[in-house]
């Protein structure tokens, strides 16, 4: 079984927020919602100043503190180590998102499928179609994808990512591409001292 | 997981079909997934086309929600309201499409029989050319399409003479050294965003490519760049002459290639024009018998490029010396002054931009061997919107031209249109042993008349791209100009020039106003639309058949655009709303020649349109398509037909003929200009600025720098990948990504500027330039010249009936001018950075206070449980 993991090369990221809208495509995300975001942080003082882009999302750590607190057991992760919600035992309670220490997890508000992305008390079709996914009330983020993963395809934000900052892979596979980026370039996992264990790795 | 149905869209069940994007004029390839409920739900980027490689851009992936827009114009409508304004409602009227083509076309035909010059076009749907070629047919060259202002109204001629081609790009499969000048080539913006973003990621990241951005602000090229290099706004050519005297002091040149490939040894008389003989052959000087020769005698030695001559009596000198009596002048300690860039930092580029270059090194490709340059200067918009644009352009391609990388691996690179039919060349030989300039890359252009027979002057540019903003110029000049018209109809097709425009808004409106009937043919409510009596709505690109392959810079092919859906409302394609009104109009015959010729469709004469018939997008794309490669549109369908650029296309098309280092045809251009002026007594020809018609690039300051001292900053425009060509605010997700971006919400300023004004980060100002004014709310960042004052495209909609679409407290291009005094006389390019004056601000003007501007939707958007909620 492979565990999956992916790679953010800070060096390839332009910033484009183009994952971020297939994102928003792949999963017919409301407005205001994302599964993952691209953060950009300047730094230093005129001239000499500049600028990193950092793309973020659900880190589907192993030791998951998400998990660890969901009293229902609607959080669980797969045998392929994706962390995953069930929404159907999600009682809403957001425990989870408090805990995540990277604040990836989302409360669905109903008034959020109500306006619709055009503010106008109308839903698109593309709305209506896709907006039967979530549960209001219940706590989502992403899932790698894990519906694309399991046909054998990247996620959406890896497909489409202009720069191919985001590398999708197999982390106990010493040949995959992940495991040979995070080898060779150090890749380090966010907030390592938290010992949550993500298995999202930057490198730079 | 209980639920046996995939909930994430591309998995849904339904078909695949490939397509082409058109978020921006650029084609990526797509591959678009609909539901079996005929519900598109994912757009990909096409893994086979090997331009985008799979990949889009934030925009590609954002098109669901252009197609699904509520506020799309869902039939064709006529305006209740007879009067006009910004803000007045047209109080749309649904009508059907036979009466909105009845009034269109009785409307259009009053001006066309009184006087077709009465007909004011704005065609610029970019990825169907048979659009905007139609006035033509009645031969009218009129145009109010901002094409020429907003983008490369001094890029596209000069592109023309030193690659005979419409674009540049860097080689970057082979370039080594980037240098990227005000532009976001390979990271932002420019040629085909996404596919070259993944060029030049590879590049950066596989080969090691050093990148230097050159830019007043911290863009994203700057950001992502081993270096960036922050200059004073609108002194871009100047750091280019700097970068050429050192290199020329330092003798950090490929005078091999300057003497073999190009025109810099020919001989210049005082009078600026080549020494020729009676027979027209141009001389040049042989340096070992140390004599005059003409340029293709075979007993020339050795081509002299240096030093004072003496032929038939005149004295001469070759190109190059010429350039280096003007680079004299150009110490990199003199253009600090200007630019603000150290001196050292342009010694030190210099000499690594020529290390990187690698001269005498060479490259067997496809069995030819050729130099290998990997070393490239690109520059776009920023650099090269000035006043003296063809001067800022011909600069840039000075710093190529000296370590000899023009179209050579590695190197700057000409990058054609559209390339129509697979044989066809874009390069041919001129005289003298020069490769034929070829400026004129969007078709011809009007022939002098005066009194002018365009109202925007096109007639005395004979060089140029269409310089609309000069329609306002003549406009509120009645008399000045000589125009026997007033133009009175108005034809709009996919195109918002009264958001592209440059000038104030004031002016532009009662320009409007005067206009007696004016059609618009469009997708969604712009700034424009609000303006028409009929709304004649098209299909969107989701719903059209198209061919088209927009200016690819490292491949070659067409890309086939499909209808996903049938048409989700009552519209109509455009070459169905076009074709209808020729045949109304009675130019149906007319309009197919045209399109023959501009289509290239007489090429293979089989394809070639019958007079007296209409076609449909589809026919059209079809032909489009056996043009380039003899297969039919169910071809395309199942293939992609996007191949790399063959190399022979590519890589020095031009061999055995000269380029042109030293372009003599602006000094035949200016004086066949003179001449007709004089000989027709064009009253404002003392006025015209002759000394922009220059063979080499000097360093004369652009008029911006002589704006009154009050103005103490440079007002400048930028856009990224979310915001390039084209109206992308509106757009949910695009909004979505853009209002929580630092850089996009607020008009930038270093925050050391900020202090000295006075002000802070979350002020309210008035900003105001000799020629407008905006509001806004201040923002700092270090990313940032300390002359500079940054406005994103971002805030430059105002309300309209686009409920998507927030007032910005006013537009960008407000500020700029638009008269002849910033434009450039060779190409039309006109001033695109302003001096400005900041005032402090204690509340918002009336009409901006109502919670009505992108500001409170910014700070909605902040609001915890909102912006906070990831
Ligand atoms: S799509 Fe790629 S380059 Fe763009 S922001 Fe996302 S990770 Fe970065
Ligand atoms: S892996 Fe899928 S769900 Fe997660 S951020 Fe990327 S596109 Fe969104
Ligand atoms: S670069 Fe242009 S054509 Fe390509 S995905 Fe973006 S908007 Fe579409």
């Amino acid at each position: 079984m492979a565990r999956y993991g992916m790679v953010f090369d800070l060096r390839r990221c332009i910033g484009c927020n183009a994952c971020v809208i297939g994102c928003k495509q792949e999963n017919s995300l409301p407005d205001g919602m994302f599964f993952t975001r691209t953060l950009s942080e300047e730094y230093g003082v005129y001239p000499a100043v500049g600028r990193v882009y950092i793309p973020t999302l659900c880190n589907q750590c192993e030791d998951a503190p998400c998990e660890k607190v969901c009293p229902s057991g609607a959080t669980y992760t797969r045998d392929d180590g994706i962390v995953m919600v069930d929404a159907d035992l999600c009682i809403g309670c957001s425990s989870c998102a408090v805990a995540c220490p990277y604040d990836q997890r989302s409360q669905v508000d109903k008034d959020l499928f109500e306006h619709g992305l055009f503010g106008t008390d109308e839903l698109t079709p593309f709305e209506k179609d896709g907006y039967q996914r979530f549960v209001p009330g219940t706590i989502v983020k992403c899932d790698f994808c894990s519906e694309r993963v399991d046909a054998g395809l990247d996620p959406a934000c890896v497909v489409t990512c202009p720069t191919d900052a985001r590398i999708f892979g197999d982390l106990d596979d010493p040949d995959s591409k992940v495991s040979e980026l995070i080898r060779e370039r150090n890749g380090k996992p966010p907030m390592p001292e938290l010992k949550t264990r993500p298995k999202v790795f930057y490198i730079d | 997981m209980n639920d046996p149905q995939p909930v994430q869209n591309s998995l849904k069940s339904g078909r695949w079909i490939r397509s082409t994007c058109k978020m921006c004029l650029h084609s990526c390839g797509t591959v678009i997934h609909i539901t079996d409920d005929g519900i598109i739900n994912k757009i990909e980027g096409d893994p086979e086309n090997l331009s985008n490689n799979g990949k889009l851009c934030p925009k590609g992936n954002a098109a669901i929600m252009r197609h699904y827009d509520p506020n799309r114009f869902k039939q064709p409508m006529k305006r209740t309201n007879p009067k006009k304004g910004p803000s007045e409602d047209p109080m749309w009227e649904p009508i059907s499409w036979d009466e909105a083509f009845e009034i269109t076309a009785r409307e259009i035909k009053k001006s066309l029989d009184e006087d077709p010059r009465k007909i004011l076009p704005s065609l610029e749907d970019f990825q169907k050319f048979n659009i905007w070629v139609w006035p033509l047919a009645f031969g009218n060259f009129n145009c109010f399409q901002s094409g020429g202002t907003m983008c490369g109204g001094a890029y596209h001629p000069t592109n023309g003479y030193i690659h005979s081609a419409f674009a540049a790009a860097n080689d970057v499969k082979h370039c080594n050294y980037w240098i990227n000048n005000g532009t976001g080539d390979g990271f932002s913006s420019h040629l085909h965003a996404a596919a070259q973003s993944n060029w030049v990621a590879n590049a950066r990241i596989d080969r090691g490519m050093r990148c230097v951005t050159v830019e007043p602000r911290l863009s994203t090229s700057a950001a992502k760049s081993e270096e960036w290099v922050p200059i004073r706004p609108a002194t871009d050519r100047h750091f280019a002459l700097g970068l050429c005297h050192v290199m020329v002091e330092e003798n950090l040149v490929d005078y091999k290639f300057l003497r073999k490939d190009t025109n810099a040894p020919y001989l210049v008389g005082p009078d600026g024009y080549f020494v020729r003989n009676a027979e027209e052959k141009i001389y040049v000087w042989d340096s070992v018998e140390n004599r005059a020769k003409l340029w293709d005698d075979p007993t020339i030695q050795k081509l002299a490029l240096e030093g004072t001559f003496e032929v038939d009596g005149k004295e001469c000198k070759p190109a190059f010396q010429r350039f280096r009596d003007i680079l004299d002048e150009c110490s990199p300690e003199e253009m600090e002054k200007i630019t603000t860039v150290p001196a050292e930092t342009t010694r030190r580029i210099a000499r690594e931009f020529f290390a990187a270059a690698d001269i005498g090194a060479t490259i067997e490709i496809d069995g030819r061997t050729m130099p290998l340059r990997p070393a490239a200067y690109n520059y776009y918009r920023g650099a090269q919107g000035r006043k003296m644009g063809f001067q800022a352009n011909h600069a840039f391609k000075m710093v190529n031209f000296l370590v000899g990388n023009i179209d050579a691996p590695g190197g700057h690179m000409g990058v054609t249109l559209d390339d129509q039919w697979v044989d066809k060349s874009h390069v041919a030989p001129g005289e003298n042993g020069m490769m034929m300039p070829n400026p004129h890359q969007l078709g011809p252009v009007p022939p002098f008349a005066y009194p002018p027979n365009t109202y925007h002057l096109m007639d005395y540019f004979p060089v140029g791209v269409h310089p609309p903003h000069l329609n306002l110029e003549v406009f509120l000049n009645p008399g000045k100009y000589g125009v026997e018209f007033e133009p009175d109809v108005m034809v709009i097709c996919h195109s918002n020039p009264l958001w592209a425009m440059q000038g104030p808004r004031e002016g532009w409106f009662k320009f409007m106003a005067s206009m007696r009937f004016i059609v618009v043919s469009d997708i969604i409510p712009t700034e424009t639309t609000q303006w028409a009596d009929i709304i004649l709505p098209s299909h969107g690109a989701l719903e059209s058949w198209n061919m088209t392959m927009i200016e690819p810079p490292h491949t070659e092919g067409m890309c086939m655009r499909q209808p996903a859906t049938e048409p989700l409302h009552d519209t109509k394609s455009e070459e169905d709303i076009f074709y209808e009104l020729s045949e109304r109009l009675g130019i149906l015959e007319a309009y197919n020649g045209v399109l023959n010729m501009a289509q290239g469709l007489d090429h293979k004469p089989e394809l070639m349109l019958e007079p007296d018939k209409k076609y449909t997008d589809k026919e059209i794309a079809d032909r489009k398509g056996r043009l380039w490669n003899d297969k039919g549109i169910d071809w395309y369908k199942d293939n992609c037909a996007v191949t790399e650029r063959r190399s022979d296309k590519w890589y020095r098309p031009w061999e055995g003929m000269r380029l042109h280092f030293y372009i003599e045809d602006m000094l035949h251009q200016r004086d066949q200009l003179k001449k007709k002026m004089e000989e027709h007594n064009v009253p404002f020809r003392n006025e015209w600025h002759w000394d922009d018609y220059s063979p080499l690039p000097t360093t004369r300051l652009d008029p911006v720098h002589e704006e009154p001292e009050e103005y103490n900053l440079f007002g400048m425009f930028f856009k990224d990948i979310q915001l390039n060509f084209g109206e992308s605010i509106g757009n949910p997700w695009i909004n979505d990504i853009v209002y929580r971006d630092p850089v996009h919400i607020a008009l930038m300023l270093n925050p050391k500027t900020a202090a000295s004004e006075g002000l802070k980060a979350g002020d309210i100002v008035r900003v105001e330039s000799p020629y407008g004014k905006i509001y806004g709310r201040i923002g700092t960042s270090e990313g940032w010249h300390p002359d500079a004052l940054g406005v994103s495209n971002s805030l430059s909609r105002v309300n309209i009936q686009h409920k998507g679409v927030p007032h910005a407290g006013g537009h960008f291009n407000d500020m700029l001018p638009y008269d002849l005094r910033n434009t450039d006389a060779v190409t039309g390019q006109p001033e695109t950075v302003c001096r400005v004056k900041i005032t402090k601000l204690d509340d918002w003007p009336a009409g901006l206070k109502e919670g009505l501007t992108v500001y409170d939707l910014v700070d909605d958007i902040q609001k915890p449980g909102k912006g906070g909620r990831h």
